[in-house]
């Protein structure tokens, strides 16, 4: 008896007659009756027999679907479609009752079906990855990918990442990539099993966005919960800022650069972006994994943590002070000892909006004497990214964090523009 | 209305049966269950919808004919709605309350429940859920109920969540209010073992008796609905959506074994005219002079108008198969789904302002004689392209006899087709809610209505009408309350029933009217603190000013402090202004001057006392 057989089920004078379906739990049998109901059944109480084997291939439903016919258009441009999982092209694994993706970038384009005339596409799968169990490896792959593809002639790049991550590996491609073309990320954040998905929406905006003129790393998400415009926000100041909402992803100190109608197609800029074929391809993938993130809130044990930072060789620390950009005054002894050891310690706020600035109270005169560098309103998550990058990239690592390298510390704040 | 021999004609009916529930909170979410009206809407959203393949990597058709029509829909939320109606936040876990009532509509239905409820997603890409699908779980298995024509199985009790209320339909979109989405909702379906229109009927009432009485079901329009799955031997299952009242099932029933008698008759025709239907065409030109507004309309905004010649349908698209329904209303409902208004028929024309000249001319443009007919529609030519060809399948189907579909039911006891049957493909599991488990084992099993009009005629004395209007009324459990807080039974009855029904019928705002207010008047007529004879003026107080506690109403209303001095004043001056009839009539005038002295003290004494009074004061001067 196996998933995927039909079977007869008595159980106290009730006799179901169905497929069997795979179960979550061990002591119930899953049987889907043939009005499409799931029941379960206690396996220690039923009498069973399989009436028929295999009457469905329950693991492959899914690849069985036919495959799309795509013509090139020459009058199209080309956008490279590139899949590392995640819910925009996920689907539910039924043993486990979870979403998971299965699906390559092929498959994104039947699961969408209104991609289709709005350009040529290519398919890379990089990853198949829920975007919680994102590496800096496929950073860096991904980085490699997305450059092939524009050598290869895309005019556009799309990645379908998982919505838990996207703005850390955004900002990774941010620094990566001198790109010719925009490079959008696009995800979902109602899974795509469900008719009232916000695949379809993200993914047509995505490319639109992708033939736009703003040769930047982008992300293309819901603008509100409405199914009518995608904002697009600037790879590294962007931050997911709900667990479930469609218009989770909010750019952080100001209005997102621009953003895509639906029903038209139409992408605007608000502000000034990098124009296409502005610069040359370049890639510089390197990573420096010795880099930590630290928040520090009150009632952390100042001993404990100054054993961890001291044990841990580090090259970077990325604080995430309160306020202005503080510690605990008791860390920073331990912080002087990290700088003087010649890694580079970072202030962030976990205010997230607004910018660090340790010269207004003793705290943090104390902190810049001890040689902590502000990132003045540089996103934690992307100031950790940032530093992964400088420290293998560049000569003046440190000097780095206190200027913006790929629009990830704005100058002026005006967070309404 | 034409009755037929249901016994020869091989009816077979079933019936499902949705139900609110009363809980307090909503299936998936803790919001409550509250109505709300669209104009205290505090948002308002837009979303379209996509159909999704089941886990079986199966596309369900009427989801995917749903889909055709590109609709947007707008939801009204409100401050009794959160993220989970908006599809905005996944599903909390299944309410409890609603497990339990479930369950104890299952025992009163007899049946089993499973041991393992799942949760399931039914596709439904109409709008009416955000989600687009309705979340759907099978919770017990294997009932039966009885009827004066034996017992009707019930195949299975679905615990749901209930959709969202459609406010208005427009061209492009559908308005839909988000209060009524996910509140608890059972659904009942019986086994198609009815085979009467009356059996069908009283099946139903029994069913709705039995919920009921496990006092957690919702009350009032909506709050119940009833379809009905009918089919004859030579026809086809038909399932019927929407009854509103209970009183139509068995007209619904009648009706539709008409329709299915009459679309077989009209296939029998078709078969010895050897009846066929052709190409659809373009038949734009013919109507180019036209001075029928619709169709006019439709050429000069640059629609066209298309054509079928039905092969020797001649007569028949006219023929009657329901009240002022026709096979022509069929291709018509038909072609509304994809778009267009209607459609005409040479059976009907000419009129509308099409001429004879121009029929003429329909006809040899598609080259149908005499003995055929010829449908057109006009519209957007997109439109009228697919709104012809689905009144051409529809006239296709027509030739093979009754199709099964799904159809709605209209106020007048006829139908409309509305989509195709729907089938398992539209189900697949609902992964954010885990199966839960049910235990039986400590559910009540309530007292049924029926048996509590027994109770109420036997314990207090009802007679059998009052026993049954309180029993079956909304205010049940309240009286069972004051029953329970030694009000004498009679009194809550009437109170509740009659005294309420007559301030309505006066325009009080019995609405207003709290279960508190009416159990606090009951207690102070049950301390004396108030005669019966003010408890109406009291109540109309409370309704106009629902903050005043029912003593401070009867302060407002000027009833309290009537001792038994001031009474005999009053009835004392009553007896002194009719001297002269006392004198002559003694006891005789009892009854005129007892309505002058309740009038003078205006409910604010009690009867039995004025009475006693009013007797000795007459006693004292006779």
């Amino acid at each position: 008896m196996n998933p995927g057989d039909r079977v007869r089920v008595d159980r106290a004078g009730v006799t179901n007659e169905g497929v069997l379906m795979p179960s979550s739990t061990p002591d119930h049998l899953v049987v889907k009756l043939d009005g499409g109901y799931n029941v379960g059944i206690e396996r220690a109480e039923a009498d069973v027999k399989v009436v028929e084997s295999d009457v469905y291939d329950v693991d492959s439903a899914h690849s069985e679907s036919e495959t799309s016919e795509i013509e090139f258009d020459e009058a199209l441009p080309t956008i490279s479609l590139i899949s590392t999982g995640g819910t925009i092209a996920s689907t539910v694994d039924y043993r486990t009752g979870a979403v998971t993706a299965q699906f390559d970038a092929e498959d994104v384009l039947r699961a969408v079906p209104d991609l289709a005339g709005r350009a040529n596409y290519r398919g890379r799968v990089v990853a198949n990855i829920l975007s919680e169990n994102m590496t800096a490896g496929v950073w860096q792959d991904l980085a490699e990918v997305v450059a092939e593809e524009i050598r290869a002639g895309a005019d556009g790049v799309v990645v379908m990442h998982g919505t838990d991550t996207m703005q850390f590996t955004a900002s990774a491609l941010s620094y990566m990539l001198d790109t010719p073309v925009p490079i959008v990320f696009t995800g979902s954040q109602r899974s795509a099993d469900r008719p009232s998905s916000d695949n379809v929406m993200n993914a047509v905006s995505a490319v639109e966005a992708a033939k736009s003129d703003a040769a930047e790393v982008l992300v293309c998400m819901h603008a509100s919960t409405d199914d009518n415009a995608c904002a697009l926000h600037r790879g590294t100041r962007v931050r997911k800022n709900h667990t479930s909402r469609r218009d989770a992803f909010e750019t952080v100190g100001a209005e997102p650069v621009g953003n895509v109608d639906y029903d038209s197609g139409t992408v605007e800029f608000r502000r000034e972006y990098a124009e296409r074929d502005a610069v040359d391809l370049n890639v510089r993938t390197g990573l420096n994994g010795n880099v930590d993130l630290l928040k520090s809130t009150p009632g952390l044990d100042v001993d404990r943590y100054a054993d961890m930072l001291r044990d841990a060789d580090i090259d970077g620390l990325v604080i995430e002070g309160t306020g202005l950009g503080h510690v605990h005054t008791d860390l920073i002894p331990v912080v002087e000892e990290l700088t003087d050891d010649g890694v580079v310690v970072a202030m962030t706020s976990q205010c997230l909006a607004g910018r660090v600035c340790d010269r207004v109270y003793d705290t943090g005169r104390d902190l810049l004497d001890a040689g902590v560098v502000e990132a003045g309103d540089t996103l934690p998550g992307t100031a950790k990214v940032k530093l992964m990058w400088a420290l293998e990239n560049l000569a003046h690592p440190a000097d780095a964090m206190r200027r913006s390298l790929a629009g990830e510390l704005q100058e002026r704040s005006v967070p309404w523009t | 209305m034409t009755d037929y021999d249901y016994d020869d004609l091989g009816l077979v009916a079933g019936l499902e049966i949705h139900q609110q529930l009363d809980t307090a909170t909503k299936l998936f979410c803790r919001c409550p269950t509250t109505e709300r009206d669209p104009d205290d809407s505090t948002r308002s959203f837009t979303r379209s919808l996509h159909p999704t393949r089941s886990e079986l990597g199966e596309l369900d058709d009427a989801a995917v004919e749903e889909s055709r029509v590109d609709r947007e829909f707008e939801y009204l939320a409100y401050d009794t709605t959160c993220l989970v109606e908006e599809d905005e936040e996944p599903p909390h876990r299944l309410d409890t309350d609603a497990r339990e009532v479930a369950l104890q509509i299952a025992d009163l239905l007899d049946m089993e429940p499973v041991d393992q409820a799942h949760v399931m997603r039914k596709l439904v890409i109409d709008g009416s859920n955000t989600s687009g699908f309705q979340r759907t779980a099978l919770v017990a298995q294997d009932g039966a109920i009885e009827t004066s024509a034996g017992p009707v199985g019930v195949e299975d009790l679905l615990l749901e969540e209930e959709s969202a209320q459609r406010v208005e339909e427009r061209d492009d979109g559908v308005t839909y209010s988000l209060d009524r989405l996910g509140v608890p909702l059972v659904e009942i379906g019986t086994r198609p073992d009815i085979d009467s229109p009356e059996q069908a009927r009283e099946a139903a009432e029994t069913i709705g008796m039995l919920l009921r009485s496990t006092g957690s079901v919702k009350r009032g329009l909506g709050t119940i609905r009833q379809d009905v799955n009918v089919s004859i031997a030579e026809g086809a299952r038909v399932e019927i959506k929407g009854v509103q009242a209970l009183d139509d099932i068995d007209d619904i029933v009648r009706r539709e074994v008409g329709r299915q008698v009459g679309l077989l008759s009209i296939r029998e025709a078709l078969a010895a005219r050897d009846a066929g239907v052709g190409d659809t065409q373009d038949v734009s030109e013919v109507f180019a002079d036209t001075d029928s507004g619709v169709i006019g309309g439709a050429l000069a905004d640059g629609g066209s108008v298309t054509a079928v010649p039905l092969y020797g349908f001649d007569g028949l698209v006219g023929r009657e198969i329901q009240p002022d329904r026709r096979l022509g209303t069929e291709l018509s409902d038909h072609a509304k789904r994809n778009g267009a208004g209607g459609i005409f028929h040479t059976d009907e024309l000419p009129a509308y302002g099409v001429t004879d000249a121009e029929v003429a001319a329909l006809r040899e443009a598609v080259d149908a004689g005499e003995e055929d007919a010829v449908a057109i529609v006009a519209a957007e030519t997109e439109t009228a392209e697919l709104a012809i060809e689905a009144a051409a399948d529809r006239a296709e189907t027509a030739i093979e006899g009754v199709p099964e579909e799904t159809r709605g039911a209209n106020d007048d006891g006829t139908t409309r087709y509305l989509r195709p049957l729907p089938g398992a493909a539209r189900m697949y599991p609902e992964t954010d809610v885990p199966p839960v488990e049910l235990d039986p084992s400590d559910v009540e099993t309530p007292e049924l209505l029926t048996e509590k009009v027994d109770r109420y005629h036997s314990e207090f004395d009802l007679e059998a009408g009052l026993a049954e209007q309180v029993a079956y009324g909304r205010r049940m459990r309240l009286f069972e309350r004051a029953v329970g807080a030694g009000i004498d039974a009679t009194f809550a009855a009437g109170l509740l029933e009659s005294t309420l029904t007559e301030l309505r019928r006066d325009g009080v705002a019995v609405g207003e009217l709290a279960d508190n207010h009416l159990l606090g008047v009951m207690r102070l007529v049950d301390d004396d603190e108030l005669a019966k004879e003010g408890v109406e003026e009291v109540l109309s107080t409370i309704a106009s000013d629902p903050d005043l506690t029912p003593a401070a109403a009867v302060e407002e209303a000027g009833l309290s402090g009537v001792s038994e001095s001031d009474v005999r004043d009053a009835v004392s001056d009553v007896v002194d202004r009719n001297a002269d009839q006392v004198e002559s009539q003694g006891m005789g005038a009892f009854s005129a001057l007892m309505g002058e002295a309740m009038g003078a003290l205006r409910g604010k004494a009690d009867g039995e006392i004025v009475s006693d009074v009013l007797r000795e004061e007459i006693q004292k001067r006779a």
